[in-house]
């Protein structure tokens, strides 16, 4: 059985390798490889916060009663990088290589941030307060 | 762990770290000018009054400097909480860190009592508050991960380096007594406040941030979770057996070097980085530094060995631990002016797309000149401990690198500046 900062964090190393790629690409401007990782760092991206926003994080408010703390927090935070995203998006289609890695060193440091403070401080609180956690994951992995 | 009052949102305005940040080249700067004004003499020994001014501008006026005002931005990242009224805290140990700084630097060139009591009551105010404050913080909030383990040690070194220093400083002003025991103290002092204090929380970092900014592995588990508290516990016993243990500090920081260049080596983000180059560098100086310091003096050139200690401190304080603070500052300036923005956009998200990235914030090949700037002056550095006559090149050069970081700054928040009127009028409308 895998537990919650097991899982979680393993898909934030996951995006970051696939977010890597996509970026080297740019850099040595091979936009069509470019545009393969950086879709599928998005696909990704998009599911892990879902199953954040969705899931782990109403069972921790539910378990806890905080509903105005970091989970709050977290979720502004993936606004803030879904915006950026959106930018990326554009970068990309414009084949804006200086765009496109100021726009990624924004969210690389952005994502990051984030991540340290779910895998230092959420992931393990939730491992503590979620009575179900290894179950729901079980159902992340055969999604 | 303690999951009550986190916020993970609990950063402080970004005046407050701004200001430690800010003030920290002009230190150096003024480092530059007591160069030049005092010629070769100031490089004859490290006990020079001249020498030990210049030592305390770069390790309080800039190192600490930046190191505070670092740590107040990174504890809510690891730690989920911030300080209890950090305007107020901020306001107050930055402004007695400086009065303090400058009169201690002061009191070593033009010794007086009344200099000295004035740097002892400011620095210990400043560095004792904000050392509470954040022990408050570190001691009731805990978060995974090794790097909080090293925060605390390297907060517990900052405050042996107080004590001794405050101590070493009664003494002068014939306050305490402590007979025959001044350069056992003296060395101790400086020895914390290098490898304690700055070393520890350099070393705390990069476990956090090499693996995480550059997609790397994370540090072998016996370097992550022993080296910090083997390197504190064997700066204690240097107290009373130095001969024996500092040269096992010195392996220390060369094992921490060698895992270092691995982590960096094993790196999937690889597009270029100054940062990274400079973490590169500071690797590089430990291993050089290790060949330096077990190669018998009989080996060495008579100026060169003479100068042993000094070039060590220097180098380890130059290539290293300034190294670190600058590659580290290159990350932070921009991020910091970019989230700050992107906070203000909350109420009107569309405000968002006025706001630059953070390349706009601090151009990359302005992060290169940086770097090849600090090479440059730390091989003069390197020259002038040898050959004395080359002092107003260093000055020269100091002078050049750190008007350079202090422009790349004011740029970067004069953007910010400019960024936060257009997202006020875009939520005004």
């Amino acid at each position: 059985m895998t537990s919650i900062p097991e899982f979680m964090t393993s898909k934030h190393r996951e995006c970051d390798e696939l977010f890597t790629e996509a970026e080297a690409a740019a850099a040595k401007a091979d936009w069509s490889l470019a545009l393969t990782k950086w879709q599928s760092f998005a696909l990704e991206l998009t599911k892990h916060f879902g199953q954040e926003e969705d899931i782990l994080f109403p069972k921790f408010e539910q378990a806890t009663g905080m509903t105005a703390g970091p989970t709050q927090v977290m979720r502004m935070e993936h606004q803030q990088m879904r915006a950026l995203v959106q930018d990326l998006d554009n970068a990309l289609a414009a084949q804006d290589k200086d765009e496109y890695l100021g726009l990624s060193e924004t969210l690389m440091v952005m994502m990051q941030q984030h991540n340290m403070k779910e895998e230092m401080m959420l992931y393990p609180m939730m491992e503590q307060n979620v009575a179900d956690g290894e179950q729901i994951i079980a159902q992340f992995q055969a999604s | 762990m303690n999951i009550n009052g986190l916020s993970f949102n609990a950063l402080p305005p970004i005046d407050l770290p701004f200001r430690f940040f800010l003030t920290a080249p002009i230190f150096i700067i003024l480092c530059a000018f007591l160069i030049l004004f005092s010629g070769e003499a100031l490089w004859l020994s490290r006990w020079q009054p001249s020498m030990l001014a210049l030592t305390h501008g770069f390790t309080l006026g800039f190192l600490t400097m930046v190191m505070m005002g670092a740590l107040l931005q990174l504890l809510p990242v690891i730690g989920g909480v911030g300080i209890v009224k950090p305007r107020l805290v901020v306001y107050f140990c930055h402004s007695t860190l400086v009065i303090g700084t400058l009169c201690l630097m002061a009191n070593f060139i033009w010794p007086s009592t009344l200099l000295a009591i004035s740097s002892l009551i400011f620095l210990v105010c400043s560095i004792g508050v904000y050392f509470f404050a954040l022990a408050w913080v570190l001691v009731k909030k805990l978060s995974q991960g090794d790097s909080i383990i090293g925060f605390r040690l390297a907060m517990s070194a900052l405050f042996i380096v107080l004590l001794l220093g405050a101590g070493l400083l009664s003494q002068s002003i014939g306050f305490i007594s402590i007979n025959g025991m001044g350069k056992m103290l003296t060395n101790n002092h400086a020895l914390f406040g290098l490898a304690g204090w700055g070393s520890l929380l350099i070393i705390s970092v990069s476990f956090q941030v090499i693996p995480m900014f550059h997609v790397a592995p994370s540090f072998p588990k016996l370097i992550s979770r022993y080296l910090p508290s083997s390197l504190f516990i064997l700066l204690i016993i240097a107290f009373f057996q130095p001969v024996f243990v500092v040269p096992i500090i010195v392996l220390i920081h060369g094992v921490f070097a060698l895992s270092l260049l691995l982590v960096i080596s094993k790196r999937k983000r690889k597009i270029p980085d100054s940062t990274i180059r400079f973490w590169q560098l500071a690797a590089l100086t430990l291993i050089g530094l290790n060949i330096f310091y077990f190669t018998p003096n009989k080996y060495l050139s008579p100026l060169v060995s003479q100068q042993k200690t000094l070039l060590i401190t220097a180098i380890y304080l130059y290539f290293y631990l300034i190294a670190v603070i600058q590659g580290m500052l290159l990350k932070i300036l921009p991020f910091l002016s970019y989230t700050h923005l992107q906070q203000k956009c909350l109420i009107n998200f569309s405000a968002m797309q006025v706001i630059p990235h953070m390349h706009n914030f601090l151009n990359k090949k302005h992060g290169q000149w940086l770097f090849y700037l600090h090479i440059m002056t730390g091989m003069v550095l390197f020259y002038t401990l040898v050959i004395p006559s080359a002092y107003w090149l260093l000055s020269l050069l100091l002078l050049i690198e750190f008007s350079w970081l202090l422009y790349l700054m004011i740029k970067a928040m004069r953007l910010y500046f400019l960024t936060l009127t257009k997202i006020n009028s875009f939520v005004n409308e």
